[in-house]
């Protein structure tokens, strides 16, 4: 749309300095072909992993929780235009808010789960 | 060929009701091609409606396709309390009942009420925001048609291949492939899965358009409620959307590529479904009111005449109720068993969440205070609203305590609680906002007494329907029975909740009327403010033009258009009117839903080949969308005027 703002500030300009440097244009649609390719490379590494018993169980979930934090870093950095754009940061809150939501699911999804061990 | 036949049409489509069903489908399809062929509208059909990318008709559409959801989801309550209004009752059987109980859940939540939202949001968040359109115009149209086509997919279950049968929630172990070998459940899956895909992109669009393109001066502290309720609702659909689309997908593997994620057997943990399932879902339930709250918000300032009462206290207690609602999700099974710590910890976050929602009712009954109340029906759906949603509330309360919900847990108690607040609260909100915004999307206002009659029916039906069911929770009564004896007190109840049920069938079908007699008979809306209202859509001409704003509005308050009719600033000069660009219709988006739906097909027989044309399909068209398709058409200011100074638009 034509109309974005550019003059906004304020509460988020602080957010915006973390992130420097910022662009106006994307640069094609290279990026996204690379981070396409490399998470279906990612997601194609874990399976075989699980599917072929590559790694001892032990460390199994170690190393797909690695390869999950991968590709999320991937599809940030190269599908979610995270660098560009103008304006206030508002994607540095929905980060913040989006690590939080994760972090809280993984630790009380544990907590809750854990009666299995508790009761048989 | 005959295995094929019998997978498409198992004994439990050839049933006398579905059969008459797939004859009416038959009929109703004939007839409207018979109509478009006749009246010549196949082209208008694709080039004004299929192809649009303008908000107002996408909300539009949204809204039919809510209204189609409402009269589906509604058929399938009357028929399930058909069945339970005697004891003993043979209308239908346990299969049968279980297949109409999940397509009634399935279809009030993700087909009734999110289109119903989806529908109110695309017709007027830009509107009052001061914006040309959404964000991203185009996606917004890809959200509609995976919605539209996923909606066609669920809807097939019941005539072709058999209906999902294991509950809207769907829980694992019910799901599991070998208790559960018909393709119903797969339906359920890939409809939701790809309805959620569109849900996601409509959250992200809603937030980016309210985060940057509201009029200039409107700051966020300036905004309708309406529009706040639409950002944190789009937040939370966001944050809370994937744990579902995790959930689903985790079954999807179980059930058509083996994994044991839910299973019984080699270590699934089912319950570890329920959990991904309600993070989701409470949020979800949010997700549905919220928009609702905002709705009343609106409608409750411009029926009385007044600013909205305590403005940063409601802001402040949605922001607090959708922070809260990320926190409550094991209220859902406490009898799972978690133990004392897990269930106190949720038990209490679940009664916080009372508190900023008292404040908001509160604030409603003081903005009503001292006002000039007028009980236009959008006014009388707010009215009842809060009381009922008061009640629905208090037992929420009742059901968050944890030792009191080991008793209420799955029994009537519980279905009359969810009803009373999504009934009380969502519905109530969604009609409410269909009669206030009717004239801003078609130019006539809906006949206000055949509303009324419809208003009342509803309402009266709503509690002759659910408070038998409180007390037969009470006395023990247990969700999703098909069948009870004679002699446990239940018989009365039962047949009293039956008939409330026929009379909000009755409401229904009057406000269905209403709808087609307020076509005929047009009572224009020639101001484009009928309501005396306080917020920018008011302050364009009925029906918005395709443009929304010939200038766009420059804000300095809050209620805007109040401010602006105060000061006397209602006319826009034309002289300011420049040439408006608008983004170009596009097939693309229709063509993507259907490959998703002949994908997500493909998937529910397992016919892989299909599915993966459908994908195939899918994967083209994006590439086409991103470098083919482009283009805006212009709209030259000359136009722009003309349609400003129709006879009985505004003055210039």
């Amino acid at each position: 749309m034509p109309h974005a703002r550019k003059t906004e500030r304020g509460l988020l300009s602080l957010g915006g300095l973390l992130l420097l440097p910022r662009f106006e244009h994307s640069s094609g649609p290279w990026p996204q072909i690379v981070g396409y390719a490399l998470s279906l490379l990612l997601t194609l590494a874990a399976t075989l992993l699980v599917v072929h018993h590559l790694i001892a169980p032990l460390y199994l979930p170690a190393v797909i929780l690695f390869l999950a934090v991968l590709q999320a870093g991937i599809q940030l950095g190269l599908f979610m235009h995270l660098r560009e754009g103008v304006g206030p940061s508002w994607q540095i809150v929905a980060l913040v808010l989006a690590g939080i939501v994760a972090l809280g699911i993984v630790i009380f999804s544990i907590w809750i789960m854990a009666f299995k061990s508790g009761v048989s | 060929m005959t295995h094929l036949l019998a997978q498409l049409f198992p004994p439990s489509v050839l049933r006398p009701m579905e059969l008459g069903a797939d004859a009416s489908i038959v009929i109703a399809t004939v007839a409207i091609a018979a109509f478009l062929t006749r009246k010549r509208r196949w082209g208008w059909l694709w080039r004004e409606w299929l192809t649009t990318v303008d908000h107002k008709k996408i909300g539009i559409m949204y809204l039919i396709a809510a209204m189609l959801g409402l009269f589906r989801g509604g058929v399938d309550a009357l028929l399930l309390r058909t069945q339970l209004a005697v004891p003993q009752n043979t209308f239908l059987g346990a299969e049968h009942y279980n297949e109409i109980f999940t397509t009634h859940g399935t279809i009030m939540v993700f087909f009734m009420a999110m289109p119903f939202i989806f529908a109110l949001f695309n017709i007027a968040i830009p509107l009052m925001i001061g914006a040309r359109d959404v964000a991203f115009p185009r996606l917004n149209a890809i959200s509609f048609w995976l919605f539209a086509f996923a909606f066609l997919l669920f809807n097939m279950s019941f005539v072709v291949g058999g209906s999902p049968n294991a509950g809207w929630t769907a829980y694992a172990p019910l799901t599991e492939l070998r208790f559960n070998p018909s393709v119903g459940e797969n339906y359920y899956l890939l409809a939701l899965q790809i309805s959620g895909i569109g849900t996601i992109a409509t959250g992200i669009n809603f937030l980016v358009t309210i985060l940057r393109l509201r009029a200039p001066g409107m700051t966020l502290m300036r905004m309708p409620l309406f529009a706040w309720s639409a950002l944190i609702t789009s937040s939370l659909i966001i944050f809370a959307f994937p744990a579902l689309t995790v959930a689903l997908a985790l079954t999807m593997l179980d059930r058509l590529f083996g994994s044991s994620f839910f299973t019984i057997g080699h270590a699934g943990m089912p319950m570890m479904y329920v959990n991904l399932f309600w993070i989701w879902g409470h949020p979800e339930v949010y997700i549905l009111v919220l928009p609702a709250f905002g709705i009343f918000s609106e409608v409750v300032a411009t029926f009385s005449g007044k600013a909205l009462f305590g403005y940063p206290a409601m802001v402040g207690s949605m922001i607090a109720i959708s922070l809260l609602s990320y926190g409550v999700w094991v209220h859902h099974f406490f009898t799972m068993g978690a133990g004392a710590a897990v269930n106190a910890f949720f038990g209490i976050s679940t009664m916080l969440i009372a508190i900023p929602t008292g404040v908001k009712v509160f604030n409603w009954i003081f903005t009503m205070w001292g006002g000039r109340v007028r009980t236009t029906c959008a006014m009388l759906w707010q009215l009842a609203f809060i009381p009922t949603f008061v009640i629905g509330g208090a037992t929420g309360v009742m059901l968050a305590v944890v030792p009191g919900d080991y008793q209420f847990h799955n029994s009537y108690f519980l279905v009359a609680h969810f009803h009373n607040v999504l009934i009380g609260g969502v519905v109530f909100g969604l009609f409410s906002g269909l009669y206030y915004w009717w004239p801003k999307m078609f130019g006539y206002t809906l006949n206000e007494r055949q509303g009324k009659w419809a208003f009342w029916f509803f309402l009266i039906g709503f509690w002759v329907t659910f408070f038998p069911q409180y007390l037969l929770g009470l006395e023990g009564m247990t969700r999703r029975i098909y069948i009870y004896p004679h002699g446990l007190g239940w018989s009365l109840p039962n047949l009293v909740s039956t008939g409330g049920a026929y009379a909000m069938g009755v409401g229904f079908v009057i406000l269905v009327y209403s709808i087609a007699y307020s076509a005929r008979h047009k009572d224009l809306d020639l101001t484009g403010d009928p309501w005396d209202g306080r917020t920018l859509e008011w302050s364009m001409p009925s029906p918005a033009p395709e443009y929304n704003f010939a200038v766009l509005p420059k804000v300095s308050t809050r209620d805007a258009w109040w401010t602006m009719k105060q000061a006397g600033r209602t006319s826009i000069r034309l002289g300011e009117i420049e040439p408006i660009t608008l983004p170009k219709n596009t097939g693309m988006p229709f063509l993507l839903g259907l490959s998703f739906f002949v994908a997500g097909l493909g998937a529910v027989f397992s016919w892989w080949p299909v599915a993966l044309a459908g994908l195939g399909g899918v994967l083209a068209l994006l590439v086409w969308g991103w470098f083919v398709e482009t283009g805006d058409h212009v709209i030259p200011a000359h136009e722009v005027r003309r349609s400003e100074t129709l006879p009985g638009r505004l003055e210039a």
